[in-house]
């Protein structure tokens, strides 16, 4: 393909698109390990549950995924909650091997909420047709926009924003805060742990939510949809450190910009490549991300 | 305290042999393809999940990533006879020994890496390693590598019908992996790495042979996940990259050793003879159905097992031990 | 696992195990074994599959006036009435596994013939277990076209393969060449998976020998989670005619990436897979007025041959979909099996083969557009005539060749 200014700038745009969106996806994680160092491996499922979550409101009920995404965020935030009681409470429980009980009971959740999916919703190919943005798009000098992952890239932005705001400006941001560096401190002046981390993994679900809102409008629904996003937001977390906030949003620019870059030089079939090496590259210069704290 | 380590050695040496000897016995009386087939998968992933258990259980460095060193050695075995005509015995070894050189230029900088940092490390040099093969066209690319059948021999490690040479390869690949745990427990490298376990600053005194000593173990485990993988190669007859070299094989290999109970020299054994047979039993028995009934059931097993006995299977045992000893 | 007393006595004796276990088997119903996806990423095909083999079955057991072979009268003539009974089998897309599972069939279910696979991959191993067994084996929507030349004796396959496919569609280039169309240049669009790679090696092969210029063959990762990059190559080489060879998944989103970056083919001439799925167009059929796909199977044969729509009303009654590419082959591999199997009177192997390699079904008995049934000594069909399809006005209609067709192409597309 010969490379022009348009193709580049092009592929630029379209990648810090993606990696907004690859931020907002991924914040959920960060804000999760960052409160409790659980890293949850059911992420892409919790992603594919908010994609028919918006699905079904759009399919029975005609909610617009624009409207609905307040809706599916907050089911998602009852469902995180949920989650943390039910399972994650008592992993980080675990006298021994913590990390791997914590790997391998996600792990386990991911493959159980798969199969309720296959077995409730069908393997059917699902897609939210006629949103009021799917399918518009916008053109400014030959570099093609599409409405819905612009105006996922303005959630995202948005999201974060509110997201640092509550971190520290609000009391139950600094409970997380505070619990984060102590939990066993926190106790001590009456902040409940378990609360604090149940509604922690109810709000880093709510983020996911959100994205699943968004990307219902322009991504197909399966059982195994969160598998192809799934690897992508470890990767990202990580390659911004564990734990940062700005860092999953940094992280997910730079992942989708180089998943564009990676595809104008490489076979696209390797453009994943591209995405690897810079993690690798990174970790090795900074072992805790770009912007790991601990 | 000595003594009682000693005789503990001394006992799981002779349980060990017993059970192998009793295993060996099995197929004789089990003549079934498709349970002689399960017992086939069992010993293999027993074997591979106690290499696994080398580098992350002892060594606790949680590689997400042995898929990358299955699928080399699966590779160079059926590149070698295919391409080369090359007995796939040297390709085995060629496998084992190009995975422990790849693990050692890996270990190299990643060892530095701590905790999901270094997980996922794994994770995407094997995502790189299947992009690369997934592309290659010498090497079958997509379309795989498949092994013609010839007539049953030894030589080429080939037989149509019979399950029992691939079994009794299994079962002492199974019995080897288990003898290198069990002969590391007491080394040197073993002393360190429970040193470093029991106090992370003994690290700093230590480093420097403490890091050969990962290197080490990253060697021995990526050549025994190698032969693990030629094995499948020549038992299967057909590879190609998503079934070698696939996140979740690397997954598959870590589960048994987590179920049974990681850095112990039993629990890859436990977890195995209990996982496989229900992982085939429930897809061939509920899979059927089509409705995913076969996955909800697997994995509400797996949360269940790492909740309640996140020390592994193997802690019900102990736990019997200490009561008779009181 | 069910080790039942009978099966260790049988095994007492190692000869027993070495008999051709199919003898044994009852002849008061006949076990034929499928292996399908029933889990995993591509469950929906192995869902359909279900129901359309659930459909043959029930067309071949009851009483039906239909010119299908085995459709009149109740079970297997030949073998006094038998019924036919399916045993379904998951396979995860796993090769693996799908070898585990076709073994458990042979000697645990005792099945006399195999009707599989949908994943390519997966039929290299099922064959082999079946060759090992001498248990036929039917290919029933597998395209890739190195499955039969593989030397093995128990492999059949009666629908066309990926090179009799595209070569359809470069004998339809060429014919509205001669009409005067512009047809230069071409894009290959293709997954990594072995449909894909395949699929484009004889797409380049074609195009070099029958002088079209390949201007982008763009190879991308199954299940991406963006196209963004690739259709931008696309639309930068800006061929006359875009070939994709993509499943479900991959199809929609580059259907939506091509309409979000502006890009409008002059032409899409697709390798079935997602271009065949209801999905696809259910999600976005709007913008893929005038597609064409390569099929084996057409609704609109109807007209000619009523039994088609009739089938295809029981089929729909079952899963809810009409028959598309896939479920039409899976449907006739399941028939073209039993009608070889009434035709051997027996459940043996080595008599099925026999029957098989008899084969020579009218096209008229099937509900396909094909010439007829008969395999070549590599056990493929070569009068399977593949057909191709225009989506228009929200359905499929025939456009080539030229004595299948009801409808002219609409070239370009819209």
């Amino acid at each position: 393909m010969p490379l022009t200014a348009e193709t580049i700038i092009q592929s630029l745009a379209s990648g810090l698109l993606m990696g907004l969106l690859y931020g907002l996806i991924a914040v959920g994680l960060a804000l999760i390990f960052g409160l409790m160092d659980v890293v949850n491996f059911a992420h892409g499922e919790f992603l594919m549950i908010a994609m028919y979550a918006t699905f079904f409101l759009f399919a029975f009920f005609a909610i617009d995924p624009l409207l609905s995404a307040p809706l599916v965020a907050a089911a998602l935030f009852v469902f995180g909650a949920v989650v943390y009681l039910l399972i994650v409470r008592f992993a980080v429980r675990a006298k021994a091997n913590a990390g791997m009980v914590q790997i391998f009971s996600t792990f386990g959740l991911a493959i159980v909420m798969r199969g309720l999916a296959q077995f409730f919703f069908t393997p059917d190919y699902r897609s939210v047709t006629h949103s009021w943005l799917g399918g518009k798009t916008v053109s400014i000098a030959g570099v093609f926009l599409p409405v819905p992952q612009l105006v996922g890239a303005l959630v995202a932005i948005a999201a974060f924003g509110a997201l640092y705001f509550f971190i520290n400006r609000t009391d139950f941001g600094r409970a997380l805060e505070a619990t984060r560096e102590d939990a066993g401190a926190v106790a001590l002046v009456g902040i409940d742990k378990n609360r604090v981390f149940a509604l922690g993994w109810g709000l880093g679900a709510a983020l996911v939510g959100l994205s699943g809102a968004i990307m219902a409008m322009f991504f197909y629904i399966y059982p195994d949809v969160g598998a192809s996003f799934a690897l992508i937001a470890y990767v990202t977390v990580a390659l911004g450190g564990f734990g940062s906030v700005f860092g999953a949003f940094a992280g997910g620019i730079i992942v989708g910009l180089v998943e564009a870059t990676t595809a104008l030089i490489l076979p696209p079939s390797l453009k994943s490549v591209g995405i690897y090496a810079v993690y690798l590259l990174v970790v090795f210069v900074r072992p805790r991300g770009l912007f790991g704290s601990m | 305290m000595d003594t009682t380590f000693a005789q503990r050695r001394r006992r799981d040496l002779i349980v060990a042999g017993c059970l192998a000897a009793v295993a060996a016995l099995v197929p004789l009386f089990v003549k079934d393809v498709y349970v002689q087939n399960i017992m086939v998968l069992t010993l293999m992933y027993a074997a591979l999940s106690q290499s696994w258990n080398i580098l992350s259980g002892y060594c606790g460095q949680i590689s997400l990533g042995h898929a990358l060193y299955f699928g080399l050695g699966a590779y160079t075995t059926a590149l070698l006879f295919t391409k080369f005509g090359v007995l796939p015995w040297f390709g085995m070894l060629g496998g084992g020994i190009i995975s422990a050189l790849i693990a050692m230029a890996l270990g190299y900088p990643c060892f530095r890496l701590r905790g999901h940092y270094f997980v996922i490390a794994t994770i995407v040099i094997a995502e790189i390693g299947l992009l690369l093969f997934h592309n290659w066209d010498w090497a079958g690319a997509a379309l795989g590598i498949d092994i013609p059948i010839r007539r049953d021999s030894w030589l080429t490690f080939q037989f149509t019908r019979s399950k029992l040479p691939y079994f009794y390869f299994a079962l002492a690949l199974a019995c080897i992996a288990w003898l290198v745990t069990w002969w590391l427990e007491d080394s040197k490298w073993g002393y360190w790495w429970r040193a470093v376990k029991d106090n992370p600053d003994a690290a700093e005194s230590l480093g420097v042979v403490v890091f050969n000593s990962k290197m080490g173990a990253a060697a021995v485990s990526a050549f025994l996940t190698a032969v693990g993988g030629s094995f499948y190669a020549q038992f299967v007859s057909y590879i190609d990259p998503e079934s070698v070299m696939g996140f979740q094989f690397s997954l598959l290999m870590a589960l048994p050793a987590v179920l049974g109970g990681i850095g112990t020299l039993w629990g890859p054994v436990l977890g195995a003879v209990i996982l496989i047979p229900l992982t085939e039993l429930t897809r061939s028995f509920i899979g059927g159905s089509g409705r995913g009934v076969d996955l909800i059931v697997y994995g509400t097993l797996i949360v269940l097992i790492s909740l309640a006995r996140p020390e592994g299977l193997v802690g019900l045992f102990s736990r019997r031990r200490k009561g008779a000893a009181r | 696992m069910t080790i039942t007393r009978r099966n260790v006595l049988l095994g007492a004796t190692a000869t027993a195990a070495l008999l051709p276990i199919a003898a044994r088997a009852q002849t008061s119903e006949v076990v034929i074994g499928v292996i399908y996806p029933l889990s995993g990423a591509s469950a929906q095909i192995g869902v359909d599959a279900q129901k359309a083999f659930e459909t043959a079955a029930d067309l071949i057991n009851k009483n039906y006036d239909f010119a299908l072979p085995l459709a009149k009268g109740e079970g297997l003539s030949g073998l006094g009435g038998a019924k036919v009974r399916l045993v379904f089998a998951d396979h995860q897309a796993d090769p693996q596994k799908g070898r585990a599972e076709a073994e458990r069939l042979i000697t645990q279910e005792k099945v006399c013939a195999i009707v599989g696979t949908y994943q390519s991959a997966v039929a290299v191993t099922v064959s082999q277990i079946c060759e090992r067994y001498q248990i036929p084996f039917i290919s029933a929507d597998n395209s890739s076209p190195s499955l039969h030349r593989r030397g093995l004796k128990f492999y059949f396959r009666a629908a066309p393969h990926d090179e009799m496919f595209s070569a359809a569609m470069f004998d339809f280039f060429d014919a509205l060449k001669k009409k005067g169309q512009k047809i230069e240049t071409l894009s290959l669009f293709h997954e990594d998976t072995i449909f894909g790679t395949d699929s484009s090696n004889t797409q380049l092969k074609l195009a070099a020998s029958r002088g079209y210029k390949v201007v982008a063959d763009i190879k991308y990762r199954a299940n991406s989670p963006s196209l963004t990059a690739e259709v931008q190559q696309l639309k930068a080489a800006n061929a006359d005619v875009l070939m994709p060879s993509s499943y479900t998944t991959d199809g929609i989103l580059l259907v939506k990436t091509m309409a979000e970056l502006g890009y409008k083919p002059k032409n899409i001439v697709a390798q079935d897979a997602g271009f065949s799925e209801k999905a696809l167009y259910d999600a976005v059929g709007d913008k893929l007025e005038g597609v064409i796909s390569r099929g084996s199977f057409s609704l609109d044969l109807a007209a000619k041959r009523p039994m088609v729509g009739a089938i295809n009303e029981m089929y729909r009654t079952k899963s809810g979909k009409d028959f598309n590419d896939y479920s039409s082959r899976q449907f006739m591999g399941l028939i073209v099996m039993a009608d070889a199997i009434n035709r051997a009177k027996s459940t043996d192997g080595e008599k099925i083969r026999e029957a098989l390699i008899a084969t020579d079904m009218p096209g008229e008995a099937t509900i396909m557009p094909w010439k007829r049934v008969k395999f070549d000594e590599m056990g493929q069909n070569n009068d399977a005539d593949p057909v191709l399809l225009q989506y228009t006005g929200g359905k499929f209609v025939t456009i080539f060749p030229a004595q299948a067709a009801v409808a002219e192409a609409i070239w370009p597309m819209k």
